[in-house]
C-alpha cells in the first residue's frame, strides 16, 4: 500500500521506511512538520497515512491537529497516529471512527503486529493501543456506567476497542467465540446500547462518548 | 489729613509761637507714623477691606488731638492763634478721639463686618460718647446737679462703649471660624502687651524714672505693636506660630506674676522672725521650686485655652497611640487618624518600600529614623500653621508610622519570598517538562530507531539462524528499556498532563488497587497548580493504600475563584501523623503558593486537602 509518513525524527522515519519497504509497502512521501504533511497527504493521496502526534512547529500535538485537519477533508481517509506516550486530548474525537489506530512508538519493534494494525485501519477497522483502551475502559466514577461491568467484561472490552475480532479475542483470552459473544451481549446491556451490526464501532464510539 | 495736621504741628512747634517743648513733635509724629504706613500697606494689598482705612484712622484721629492741644497751647504764648482759647477747651476733652480709631478696628477686625447688626449701636455710641466727653471735659461753670449727671453719663457711656467694643472681640473669637480665631490670636497678643506695658509703666513711675520715658513705651505698644499684628494678621496670618507665641507670653506674664506673689508673700511671712538675708533666700528658694511646674501647668492650661484645636489634636493622636499599644486599633489606621486630627482630608502617610529611594514631594514633611528617610507626610494644604502642626502630630504619631513601616516591610519581604519560592516551583516544573520531553524525543526515539534497524537487519536473515532468534531477544530487551525510560519520564513528570489534568488523574486512579471515586470536571488549569495536585493525590493515594487500611477512595477535584482545589478522603483508620511524606508534600504545596490540610481523627478515616491558586 502507499504510505505517507509524518514524523520529524529522521532517525524514526528512515527507520521506518525501511522496515515498511521490506515490508512490501510504497512509502510515497515524507514529511518533517505538520503543515508540511498536509499539503504532501493532499499531493500524494495515500492508502494510509502515519503521524507523529509530537511535530512541530509547536512540538505539543500538532500532528493531531494534522489528523483532524485531514479527516475533516476526507472523513474516511486511513490514519494511524504514532506517539511516545498516550495523549488523547484531540485523538478522542477520532477514536470512535473507522480507519483509525493510535498506537505507542514502541509497538513498531513488534513489526508483525504493527503490520496487522496498518491492515486494520486500511480496512476501515481500528487499531488503539491497549494503554489507551485501559485508559479509556476505567470507570472513574462511582456513577460510571463502566463500573458496572464485571472485570472479565472490562477485559473483552478492551479488546473490542483495540480493534480485535470476536475471534481474535476468544483466542487471546482462552474462550469460546460464543462465550466472548455472550459477554458482549451483556456489556450491551449494562451500557444500556442497542446492538448494532457494526458492533466495533459502535463500542468505540459509545467509549469515545463516555470520555468527552 | 494727617499730614496737613503734622504740618500745622510743625508750624506751631517751631514757627513763632513756639509752645513749650517742641521735640515732642517728632516723636509724637514718628510714634504714630507706623500705624498710618501699615494701615497704608493694608490699604495698597487688600483694597477691599475697611482696615486699612481704620488703621489710618488710629494714626489720624491722634494726629488731630494733637493739633487741637497744640492749637490750644498757644492761647498761653504771647502769640496766640485764631480762636486759640476755644480750641484748647475743647482739646482738654478731646482724648476720647484717640479711641476711635482703635473701637472701629476692634469693631471690624478681621473680616471688616461688625460682628452682628446690634453692633451698629455701638459703632454709633463711640462718636456720640466722645463728643459728650469733650463737650462736658470743655464745658465751664459751675457743677449744678445736672452737668454732674452728664458728666457721670458721658464718662460712663464712653467706657461701657470701650467695654463692649472689646467685648466685641470674645464674641467674634468663639463664633469665629479657623482663620478669624487665627487672626483674633494677633490682635489679643499684641493687646496683652498693652496692660503689660502699662503697668510696667506705672511702676516704673513709681520707681522714679520719667513718667514721659515710660508712658513712651506705652503708646510704642499701643501705636506701634497693636497696628503692627493687625497689619500682619490681614496680610500675612501665617507668618509664624502666633498660638504658641501667645501661649508662651502669656504664661510667662502670669507665672511672673504669681512668682513675684509667691516671693513677696515668702518674704513676708518670714522676714517677720529671720534677718533678711535668710528671709530673701528662702523667698527665692520657693519661687524657684515652684516655677518651672507652675510654669508647665499654665502653659497647659493657656494652651488649652488659647489653642483648642492643637490639644485636640494632639490628644486624639496620642489616645490613638494608646489604642495601637493596646491592640484595639491597627497602626495602618494612623494616615486616617492624622487626616481627622490634622482636619486635612487630603492628607497622606508615604512609607518608604524597601528596597527602594523615597523621593520626598516638595512641601511634604520627612519622616526619618536615624539617618535615612523612611516616609513622608504630605499635606493636603500647606500653610506654615500647619506644616508646625503637621510636625508636632509626626513627633506624636512616629510609634504607629514606624510599626506600620515595619508591618509593610515585612508584608513585602514575605510576598517576595513566596513569590521567588514559587518563581522556582515553576522553573523546575519547566525543568521536569524539559526533561521529559528529551526523555521521550531523544533517548526513548533513539532506542526504538536502533530496534528497527535491528529488525530491519533481521529480515536479511533466515528464520532458522541461532542469530534471527538473538536479534529477537536483543529487541525485546530494547523494548523493555523504552518501556523503563518512560516509566522514568513519567515519574519525572506524567505526560498525561498534556491531555489536561483531569485525564491524568483517570489514569492516575486507574493503577489504584482500592475502588476510586473520582470527581473531576475537564479543567484548563497552569502547569504548576496541575502538577502539583496531580503528585500530592497521587501521594494521598499511595499513603492511602499503605498505611490507612481503607476500602474506598474518594477524590474531588474542582475550581472555584481561581483556586484549584482537591479533596482526597479514605475511610480507612485514620489518625495520620505530620511525617516525612505529609511534611514533603504540604512544602511542595506551599511551594506552588497553595494550602494542604490534613484531617485525620483516629479511626475515622483520612482526608487531605489541597488548594492551588491557578490564574489561568
Amino acid at each position: 500500500m502507499r504510505i505517507v509518513i509524518g514524523e520529524d525524527s529522521a532517525l524514526f522515519r528512515e527507520g521506518l521506511s525501511r522496515l515498511l519497504t521490506e515490508n512490501g509497502h510504497d512509502v510515497a512521501g515524507t514529511a518533517e512538520t505538520a503543515d508540511a504533511l498536509v499539503d504532501v497527504v493532499r499531493a500524494v493521496d495515500p492508502d494510509l497515512t502515519i503521524i507523529d502526534v509530537r511535530m512541530p512547529p509547536t512540538m505539543t500535538d500538532d500532528g493531531a491537529r494534522a489528523a483532524v485537519a485531514l479527516r475533516a477533508e476526507r472523513p474516511d481517509r486511513p490514519i494511524l497516529m504514532l506517539s511516545q506516550h498516550i495523549e488523547t486530548r484531540h485523538v478522542v474525537g477520532l477514536v470512535g471512527t473507522g480507519g483509525f489506530g493510535y498506537l505507542l512508538k514502541d509497538r513498531v519493534l513488534r513489526v508483525g503486529d504493527f503490520l496487522d494494525a496498518m491492515r486494520r485501519v486500511v480496512d476501515g477497522g481500528s487499531a488503539l493501543d491497549p494503554a489507551i483502551v485501559a485508559a479509556l475502559v476505567t470507570p472513574t466514577r462511582a456513577d460510571d456506567p463502566l463500573a458496572a461491568l464485571s472485570a472479565r467484561e472490562r477485559e473483552v472490552l478492551a479488546l473490542v476497542a483495540e480493534g480485535r475480532s470476536n475471534g481474535a479475542i476468544a483466542v487471546q483470552l482462552v474462550l469460546a467465540e460464543r462465550t466472548v459473544e455472550s459477554h458482549m451481549r451483556s456489556i450491551f446491556q449494562k451500557l444500556r446500547i442497542d446492538e448494532a451490526p457494526d458492533t466495533h464501532r459502535r463500542v468505540l464510539a459509545v467509549l469515545t462518548q463516555l470520555r468527552q | 489729613m494727617f499730614v496737613a495736621a503734622a504740618a500745622v504741628r510743625a508750624v506751631l512747634a517751631y514757627g513763632a509761637p513756639s509752645i513749650d517743648s517742641p521735640s515732642y513733635w517728632p516723636l509724637t509724629t514718628a510714634l504714630l507714623l507706623p500705624a498710618l504706613l501699615l494701615g497704608w500697606l493694608v490699604v495698597v494689598r487688600v483694597p477691599a477691606s475697611p482696615i486699612g482705612p481704620a488703621l489710618t484712622l488710629t494714626a489720624t484721629t491722634p494726629a488731630l488731638v494733637f493739633l487741637a492741644e497744640d492749637w490750644g497751647a498757644t492761647a498761653q504764648t504771647s502769640t496766640p492763634w485764631p480762636a486759640a482759647s476755644a480750641v484748647g477747651a475743647v482739646a482738654v476733652g478731646a482724648w476720647p478721639w484717640l479711641f476711635v480709631g482703635f473701637v472701629t478696628l476692634v469693631l471690624l477686625f478681621p473680616d471688616g463686618l461688625l460682628p452682628g447688626r446690634r453692633w451698629r449701636w455701638i459703632g454709633a455710641a463711640m462718636p456720640v460718647s466722645a463728643v459728650l466727653v469733650t463737650y462736658v471735659v470743655g464745658r465751664e461753670g459751675p457743677l449744678t446737679p445736672v452737668p454732674v449727671i452728664l458728666i457721670v453719663v458721658a464718662f460712663g457711656g464712653f467706657l461701657a462703649t470701650l467695654l463692649a467694643a472689646a467685648s466685641s472681640l470674645v464674641v467674634r473669637y468663639r463664633r469665629g471660624d479657623r482663620l478669624t480665631r487665627e487672626r483674633l490670636r494677633w490682635l489679643m497678643a499684641a493687646a496683652i502687651s498693652v496692660p503689660i506695658l502699662l503697668g510696667a509703666s506705672w511702676l516704673a513711675t513709681a520707681l522714679g524714672i520719667p513718667g514721659t520715658l515710660a508712658y513712651t513705651w506705652f503708646l510704642v505698644a499701643m501705636l506701634i505693636l497693636v497696628p503692627g499684628a493687625i497689619a500682619v494678621a490681614i496680610l500675612r496670618h501665617d507668618l509664624f506660630d502666633i498660638d504658641r507665641l501667645l501661649g508662651t507670653t502669656v504664661s510667662w506674664v502670669v507665672t511672673s506674676l504669681i512668682s513675684a506673689g509667691v516671693f513677696a508673700t515668702v518674704v513676708l511671712l518670714v522676714g517677720g522672725y529671720f534677718p533678711d538675708r535668710i528671709g530673701v533666700t528662702t523667698a527665692a528658694f520657693v519661687t524657684a521650686l515652684v516655677l518651672l511646674p507652675l510654669y508647665h501647668w499654665i502653659h497647659r492650661t493657656i494652651g488649652r485655652l488659647v489653642d483648642p484645636d492643637r490639644t485636640v489634636a494632639l490628644a486624639r493622636i496620642r489616645a490613638f497611640v494608646r489604642q495601637v499599644r493596646d491592640g484595639e486599633a491597627e497602626p495602618e489606621q494612623i494616615e486616617f487618624v492624622l487626616r481627622s486630627a490634622l482636619d486635612d482630608p487630603d492628607l497622606r502617610v508615604l512609607l518608604r518600600r524597601p528596597g527602594t529611594e523615597l523621593v520626598v514631594p516638595e512641601d511634604a514633611i520627612a519622616l526619618q529614623t536615624g539617618d535615612s528617610v523612611v516616609g513622608a507626610l504630605i499635606l493636603g494644604t500647606t500653610s506654615a500653621r500647619r506644616v508646625r502642626r503637621a510636625r508636632e502630630a509626626v513627633v506624636e504619631a512616629r510609634l504607629p508610622i514606624e510599626v506600620s513601616r515595619l508591618r509593610l516591610e515585612l508584608r513585602e519581604a514575605l510576598a517576595e519570598v513566596r513569590s521567588s519560592r514559587s518563581r522556582l516551583m515553576d522553573e523546575v516544573n519547566a525543568e521536569r517538562q524539559r526533561l521529559e520531553r528529551d526523555l521521550h524525543d531523544g533517548a526513548q526515539q533513539r532506542l526504538i530507531a536502533i530496534g528497527m534497524r535491528l529488525r530491519s537487519v533481521q529480515y536479511q536473515l533466515s528464520p532458522g539462524v541461532p542469530a534471527y532468534r538473538e536479534l529477537d531477544e536483543v529487541v525485546e530487551t530494547l523494548e523493555h528499556a523504552v518501556a523503563e525510560l518512560r516509566r522514568i519520564a513519567h515519574g519525572v513528570r506524567p505526560s498525561r498532563l498534556d491531555d489536561g489534568l483531569a485525564v491524568a488523574l483517570r489514569e492516575l486512579v486507574a493503577d489504584s488497587t482500592l475502588p476510586v471515586d473520582l470527581v473531576v470536571p475537564e479543567l484548563a488549569v497552569g502547569e504548576s497548580a496541575a502538577t502539583t495536585v496531580y503528585f500530592t493525590v497521587g501521594e494521598a493515594i499511595a499513603n492511602a493504600l499503605k498505611h490507612a487500611r481503607a476500602t474506598r477512595i474518594s477524590i474531588s477535584v474542582g475550581v472555584t475563584d481561581q483556586i484549584l482545589r482537591a479533596v482526597v478522603r479514605d475511610d480507612g483508620v485514620g489518625g495520620a501523623k505530620e511525617g516525612f511524606g505529609l511534611t514533603s508534600l504540604r512544602d511542595r504545596v506551599a511551594a506552588a503558593g497553595g494550602e494542604f490540610t490534613v484531617e485525620s481523627p483516629p479511626g475515622a478515616g483520612t482526608s487531605i486537602t489541597v488548594e492551588v491558586p491557578c490564574a489561568s
